[in-house]
């Protein structure tokens, strides 16, 4: 009954659910570079900025258009959706690698960014594309 | 419950009386987080608040209904969307600034039980309203 009950109201919260995980890695992030000591080189902000685009990107496309429901060999335009799926795919992955490299940089090194600007932009990147996932599970439950 | 229509009527005005007062009583904690500590950075915080009705006012209208309906259009999510992240964003200006050393833990807890109350005024508003809409159809 729970299962149930929590399936009927998730297209009703679950925007608000991805906004609110969106907001607390963006925030996870300014904290870190408010508190750092060091001064945050811009290339650390290149993940988070790279893993929200990549949240952007992967919600610019409709669940059914990659649906093997209807086949039509005169409809060939699906590897188009699947490429732009793709891609946004490898900047995710990229942007996540970065970030978890980042951090390990942070923390073997004493100077420059402590090992709390790591761990926050491990962690925006993380809840900048779970927050892009659970944005595209609601907006195609229709 | 058989109450009368004056009866009725002066219930509803007694709730949106206490209304009233939770959402001044939120207003002061606000302030009073940043007077009596002579400290008026958590007033940053009123930017977030000033920001999370914006999109439900802009996009929304006075289309209530579809908040609580399925799915829905794509503009009505990114409004959710919008409020999640600015509701997240009142947590976690107190949150910065504490960790920043900017604020202490007394000021910290009165902002976030200003929030607390702004939560509980807002939530109580929104069931008062869906109820209107129920008891007006008959």
């Amino acid at each position: 009954m729970e299962h149930n009950n929590l399936l009927a109201a998730w297209p009703v919260v679950g925007p608000g659910v991805a906004g609110a995980v969106f907001g607390a890695g963006w925030w996870f992030w300014t904290d870190a570079v408010v508190c750092s000591a060091a001064a945050v080189p811009f290339l650390h902000y290149l993940p988070g900025f790279f893993a929200t685009f990549a949240a952007l990107m992967f919600n610019c496309v409709n669940r059914e258009d990659i649906g093997d429901g209807y086949y039509s060999p005169y409809d060939d335009s699906e590897w188009r959706v699947k490429l732009w799926l793709f891609i946004s795919y490898v900047v995710s992955f990229v942007s996540l690698a970065g970030a978890v490299g980042f951090l390990v940089q942070d923390a073997l090194t004493n100077t420059g960014p402590s090992a709390w600007t790591g761990t926050a932009g491990v962690l925006q990147c993380v809840c900048v594309l779970v927050s892009g996932l659970i944005y595209w599970t609601c907006h195609s439950e229709d | 419950m058989a109450l009368s229509r004056s009866m009725r009527a002066c219930l509803h005005s007694g709730r949106l009386a206490l209304l009233a007062i939770l959402v001044s009583g939120g207003i002061v904690l606000q302030i009073l987080a940043c007077a009596l500590y002579n400290n008026w950075w958590p007033m940053l915080t009123v930017l977030m608040y000033l920001i999370l009705p914006m999109p439900l006012m802009f996009f929304l209208g006075s289309d209530n209904s579809s908040v609580m309906s399925n799915g829905g259009d794509g503009w009505v999510n990114f409004t959710k969307f919008l409020t999640g992240a600015s509701i997240v964003g009142s947590i976690a200006i107190p949150a910065i600034l504490k960790h920043a050393g900017v604020i202490g833990w007394g000021a910290l807890a009165m902002e976030l039980s200003s929030f607390v109350v702004f939560g509980v005024a807002i939530l109580w508003f929104l069931q008062m309203s869906s109820e209107d809409e129920y008891s007006s159809m008959f």
